[in-house]
């Protein structure tokens, strides 16, 4: 009997096996990582911090929408050739549910702000607490997609935050060496997916697509 | 038994077939998919890929569309809206009848 449940799941599971969507946010996290680590070694107060100011977080704009252009040509190149092409259906997100996401953004990012005013001192646990937030984000992704090592980027994501934030480090550093270590765990994953999708999937001989 | 005959008989017979129903089953996921995707996804031949495209297609189910991609000839097939009505609809039936039995 087809159980048509397990099919649709897969076909979502399949699209990121070949593991340039990991690659690709791992560079962009990476990216991140030393935007911020540049930030932090120019001296406060100097002409550099002010330009780095404004121009980290248009860079960080542009680089979020060049990413998705990057993953495009990638599975364009690589993916399309062996395993098919295949557009997504654009989901229509309702109103009440991008309230909802919204409102949690909002009142995550609120409260961690009131933490730290609050007590100084918290600041070295945001690592951790960062961390946390991915792990559960990594989490609600992996039950969608049903793949194992999006359960294990999740709890790595947990680990990760927890260790930098044991290190010690102060929070500006500690969230550099945060994104820094992400970032270079998905892309270390999705180069290790990729490896293995290319081994399973050689390009079709004819180079046509046969569909008569 | 004879209310059972009846709920089967009265199931689609063209998304029933286990090929057919696993290329609705993908393409209600997608927006479109080519002729290798549906074959990767399905496992199935090309011949047997292109028979069952043409049962579903002859149907109303799918739209097949002929293009290329650069001097690549590629075959893209979507699921119709009729085609989605019925396999929510044949889903649906199929549940009912599991539940009863």
């Amino acid at each position: 009997m087809i159980d048509t449940e397990k099919i649709e799941k897969r076909v979502i599971r399949n699209f990121y096996d070949d593991g340039l969507s990991e690659i690709s946010l791992g560079l962009f996290l990476l990216f991140l990582s030393a935007c911020f680590l540049a930030q932090n070694a120019v001296p406060k107060g100097s002409v550099w911090k002010s330009i780095l100011g404004i121009a980290v977080p248009l860079l960080i704009v542009a680089s979020a929408l060049l990413v998705n252009r990057i993953l495009r040509s990638l599975k364009r190149r690589i993916a399309y050739p062996r395993t098919g092409y295949v557009e997504f259906k654009k989901k229509n997100v309702s109103k009440k549910r991008k309230t909802a996401v919204m409102a949690s953004a909002a009142v995550i990012s609120a409260s961690l702000t009131a933490l730290m005013s609050i007590a100084p001192s918290s600041r070295t646990v945001m690592p951790a607490l960062n961390g946390l937030l991915l792990a559960v984000a990594f989490l609600f992704f992996a039950v969608k997609v049903g793949a194992v090592r999006f359960f294990i980027q999740s709890a790595a994501s947990a680990l990760i935050g927890l260790a930098v934030t044991v290190s010690g480090v102060d929070m500006e550093q500690g969230v550099c060496l945060f994104f820094g270590l992400i970032g270079a765990m998905l892309a270390v994953a999705g180069t290790t997916a990729l490896i293995s999708y290319l081994r399973r999937s050689p390009r079709p001989e004819s180079g046509a697509d046969d569909g008569e | 038994m004879a209310n059972d005959l009846a709920a089967l008989s009265g199931l689609d017979r063209v998304i029933h077939e286990p090929a057919r129903l696993a290329l609705v089953a993908v393409l209600s996921m997608v927006e479109s998919a080519d002729f290798l995707y549906l074959q990767h996804e399905t496992g199935l031949t090309k011949g047997n890929l292109s028979s069952h495209l043409a049962k579903l297609e002859e149907a109303g189910y799918i739209e097949i569309e002929k293009t290329y991609r650069g001097r690549v000839p590629l075959t893209l097939v979507r699921l119709t809206s009729k085609g989605a009505e019925a396999y929510k609809s044949y889903k649906k039936e199929f549940k009912k009848f599991l539940e009863r039995n």
